[in-house]
């Protein structure tokens, strides 16, 4: 019995002491070890104690009295312990003994001064601990006296002696402090000093409580106004050590000294440092004495460090040397900061080499990073602007100035050798590849770098905004919209390189991309589509493109094409590639009309039998014929040529099978875009030609003689000049010279004589000469522009007819602005009220005959 | 395979002929058959589909109507416009279809 009554008190002794522990828990661990100890006494001395009921307090009395006598078992429902009673009552069962429950016969007396030599006793223990000499009694022996005074009222003494004696002695630890404040003592060993008082004071604390855990147990607990002993200890460590303002001053100005240096570097005694903090924290002012100093120090150090390595670092350099102090600092406070210094010093540091510099550090850096496309330290960047304030709205802003700074450079360059390949003369000079466009390089082909520069930018660009910037929507989004306002910078020139790369890559002979190549490709072109204002443009010369690559059969693949079509249609709508679709179909039909015709003419040779010639020519050559619906295909200006005369009765046989077919049409031919297969025979062996029509035209006149002039086969041919002159130039002046032209030279003149070129040699069988149809001429290209400029003035009238339409009634403003909603094209106002006044000329619409500003559709 | 004719050499026997035509690929362009390739109601060419047309993307349907005075309009203009007016806006003699383009 009295066994288990020990162990659960033990028990309750055990949690209470965590609790405790919980609050000193930077008390060292030879603390500890001496609380463990005593713990041991503990044990045995209630073993001992439960012995003597009389000495026990009485609310244990109760407790061990009534376990070993059964009697008292009336007590027990007042005492709560049920249980107990209960099996008790069991024990005996039937027994009928009666139990008289009588008084103690007297109170146990103490002898008279009991009280003075017990305290004499106490109080010699505790001045041992001070002096950290030998106690002369047992430990358990002066756990029982307190416990015995306690038990006789003497508890209040008791606390108030302990209290003096502890005051005492911590008074005189003062002056150890003070003496020599006068010879500038070393601040660490001052801290050291401070750092045994301390660690000497925490040891005796534990030891006197040890000894008076019996008063820390019922006295201090029952007085809510009492603090424990360990608290009456860092009370009275409080108010006479380190509130003296000196020993304060010199601590703390000793400890900031100390992070200080190991900021710089140095090494530091950091478990110095971390009692003496665990020290201003358990006193309670660490908040007031230290914190505010060190953040203010803190805050001195970084404002001027940052300011120094911001002029005297790169920016990556200086980015990496951000982290490595955020990084101490957080090992810093892991290791002996408070926690509670977490947040208010690591937004200091942050604020001060980075919040404060914002703005420079992109300035300075993020131009220079972003080209050398330097991921890391834009990763590091990133991570740490996102820690900061406003940190990534700055770094967004700046990201989408780098894009449309970076890319109107491009652009603009890019431009310029557009319009430098432009100049007359087409100089091909070698090309000199400098940064985005700085250099002017005179080459044809130079503006077709321009998109693939800008695809590889927005490679890159993806490339970062993956990688470094864990692909904020934000950053996206700012990225989308600097492309589109840099692409839409400079209006119409972006669409039409557009389309001409596309061309460059749908283009047979193109073989340096697979099908799947090919495919990704113009998904990367369709995100460049997407960010351009002008589609219409980009529509005209993609249509103007795709009709040659369809009818000079240049094509790379026609699924490539479709693809491409379908790509388009996704994104613009049906509208959008309605007549690019219309010209597939026409090429469609096409095929099944040459199939009929190819029978019709079968049907007529066998038919006619007297007309033996035309029989005869209808099967000698191989004809096909492309026919085009007018509006669906980019307009040819009309050119009339001379065709020999079986070519003419050629036309002249489709022609009426054609139109008997289909009324109400007309056929316009269209030679520039004919291109014919020749046999040639030269000396050397005979060939296939592939040309142009204006080139066997020209090659056809050589059956009849030589030595012609420029004028002269103008003449013969009527050939328009600019034309002729080039075709003239590919036969004579190009890789294939089948005709010699005299006085040799790269340009063609008038008076020039050509001679047919017997000699001809050349390794291949066919050769193809008519690449020259795949050119674009500087006619073509601004007949394309001007017709898109047309087209969109009939876009605005039916977007104006379409709107008024369902909207029966609108103010001009309205229907401004819905307008500005639905065309894809950038229009100025004053060119849409133009359209308005036209239509309501025309009766489509007409003003408000109050309101002039308000328009009304008529149906 | 047959040189290109000897129509038009003067005299000349083929075999002498140094280029002779194999293939030709010709490309030819169709249009209505009509004076004014401009519809005079909605001021639209008339390969072009009319404004209405476009604007409710019917561009398919929108054919050409000739009649018997040779005008020729888009035939949902013309339609419109003989239920005010059964003249032709051109030279007001009466409309009479004369066909529809297909």
């Amino acid at each position: 019995m009295p066994f288990s009554n020990a162990t659960r008190k033990k028990a309750s002794h055990d949690q209470q002491d965590t609790e405790r522990s919980q609050r000193k828990r930077r008390v060292s661990g030879e603390n500890r070890q001496g609380l463990a100890g005593l713990k041991r006494h503990k044990q045995e001395d209630s073993d001992f104690c439960h012995s003597d009921p009389a000495h026990h307090s009485s609310s244990q009395m109760d407790e061990s009295v009534n376990s070993r006598k059964p009697n008292f078992s009336a007590l027990v429902g007042s005492n709560g312990l049920t249980n107990r009673a209960s099996s008790l009552a069991n024990s005996k069962p039937g027994t009928a003994k009666k139990l008289v429950i009588k008084n103690f016969k007297g109170k146990p007396k103490l002898h008279d001064n009991y009280k003075e030599e017990t305290w004499m006793k106490l109080r010699g223990a505790v001045d041992a601990i001070h002096k950290s000499t030998s106690i002369k009694y047992s430990l358990e022996e002066l756990y029982q006296a307190v416990e015995n005074m306690c038990s006789h009222k003497m508890a209040v003494m008791l606390y108030d002696s302990l209290k003096v004696v502890c005051e005492e002695h911590i008074k005189h630890q003062i002056t150890q402090f003070k003496g020599n404040s006068g010879d500038e003592l070393d601040s660490v060993l001052f801290l050291r000093k401070i750092n045994k008082c301390w660690q000497d004071h925490c040891r005796q604390m534990i030891m006197i409580r040890s000894i008076f855990l019996f008063l820390d147990r019922t006295y201090v607990l029952q007085n809510s106004m009492v603090s424990s002993l360990w608290d009456m200890g860092l009370d009275l460590f409080r108010q006479h050590i380190i509130s003296d303002t000196s020993v304060q001053t010199k601590t703390v100005d000793g400890l900031l000294l100390l992070i200080e240096r190991e900021r710089n570097g140095e090494m530091v005694d950091r478990s110095l440092l971390k009692s003496l903090l665990g020290m201003l924290s358990d006193l309670q002012i660490y908040k007031e004495a230290f914190e505010v100093r060190f953040l203010q120090e803190t805050e001195r150090l970084y404002a001027a460090e940052g300011q120094r390595l911001m002029q005297e670092r790169e920016i990556a350099e200086y980015l990496h040397h951000v982290d490595k102090r955020l990084e101490e600092e957080q090992d810093r406070l892991m290791f002996y900061m408070d926690q509670s210094t977490q947040k208010p010093l690591v937004s200091c540091v942050e604020k001060q080499l980075l919040g404060e510099h914002l703005v420079n550090i992109l300035q300075k850096g993020l131009h220079q990073l972003l080209d050398e496309n330097r991921t890391d330290d834009l990763k590091l960047m990133y991570n740490l602007f996102a820690k900061v304030k406003a940190g990534l709205e700055t770094l967004c802003q700046h990201w989408g100035d780098y894009i449309k700074k970076m890319s109107r450079y491009g652009i603009q360059g890019s431009a310029l050798n557009w319009f430098q390949s432009y100049l007359p003369g087409r100089k091909h000079c070698t090309s000199i590849n400098g940064s985005f466009g700085s250099t002017i390089v005179i080459n044809p082909e130079k503006d077709k770098t321009m998109v693939q520069e800008l695809l590889d930018f927005k490679d890159k660009v993806d490339n970062i905004l993956q990688s470094c910037f864990s692909s904020n929507e934000k950053f996206i989004n700012t990225m989308k919209e600097s492309f589109e306002t840099f692409i839409n910078k400079r209006l119409n020139k972006p669409a039409e390189l557009i389309a001409k790369y596309v061309d460059s890559k749908l283009r047979a002979g193109n073989k340096e991309a697979t099908e799947e190549e090919l495919e990704r490709m113009l998904d990367k072109i369709m995100v460049l589509f997407r960010f351009i204002h002008g589609k219409d443009v980009f529509e005209a010369f993609y249509k103007k493109d795709l009709a040659k690559r369809l009818l000079v059969g240049k094509s790379a693949s026609v699924d490539a094409e479709k693809s491409m079509l379908s790509k388009l249609k996704q994104e613009c709508g049906g509208a959008f590639t309605s007549k690019l679709e219309g010209m597939f179909k026409d090429m469609e039909l096409s095929r099944d009309i040459m199939v009929h015709f190819k029978q019709y003419a079968q049907h007529k040779a066998k038919g006619v039998d007297e007309h033996i010639q035309h029989q005869k020519d209808s099967i000698s050559i191989d004809l096909t014929v492309n026919i085009l619906t007018m509006g669906y295909w980019p307009t040819y200006i009309p050119m009339e040529v001379h065709l020999p005369p079986e070519m003419v009765r050629y036309q002249e046989i489709f022609k009426s099978f054609y139109l008997a077919k289909h009324s109400g049409r007309k056929l316009q031919w269209q030679p520039t875009l004919g291109h014919c297969v020749l046999r040639a025979d030269f000396r050397a062996g005979k060939k296939e030609l592939q040309v142009s029509l204006f080139q066997s035209l020209v090659l056809i006149m050589f059956n009849d003689g030589d030595g012609f002039t420029t004028e002269y086969i103008k003449q013969y041919t009527g050939i328009e000049d600019g034309e002729l002159r080039r075709t003239l130039q590919s036969l004579a002046c190009g890789k294939a010279r089948v005709i010699i032209k005299t006085p040799k030279g790269k340009e063609v003149e008038d008076g020039d004589q050509f001679h047919f070129n017997n000699d001809f040699k050349h390794k291949l069988y066919r050769i193809k000469i008519n690449q020259i149809q795949m050119k674009e001429t500087q006619e073509e290209n601004v007949n394309t522009t001007e017709r898109v400029f047309q087209d969109r003035q009939y876009q605005i009238d039916a977007a104006i007819v379409r709107i008024m339409k369902t909207r029966k009634t609108l103010t001009h403003t309205l229907l401004v602005s819905e307008l500005y909603n639905q065309l894809k094209f950038p229009v100025k106002p004053a060119d849409l009220k133009k359209r308005i006044e036209s239509l309501i000329d025309r009766d489509y619409m007409e003003r408000d005959k109050e309101n002039s500003n308000q328009y009304h559709y008529v149906a | 395979m047959a040189d290109t004719g000897g129509d038009n050499g003067p005299g000349k026997k083929a075999a002498d002929k140094m280029f002779s035509l194999k293939k030709w690929n010709a490309v030819a362009m169709w249009s209505w058959d009509v004076e004014c390739d401009t519809c005079a109601i909605c001021r639209v060419q008339v390969m072009d589909a009319c404004l209405r047309c476009q604007a409710e993307n019917k561009q398919e349907d929108c054919v050409v109507v000739w009649g018997e005075c040779n005008h020729s309009f888009h035939n949902c203009c013309m339609s419109l416009w003989v239920k005010q007016n059964n003249r032709c806006p051109l030279c007001q003699q009466e409309w009479v279809v004369q066909r529809i383009g297909k």
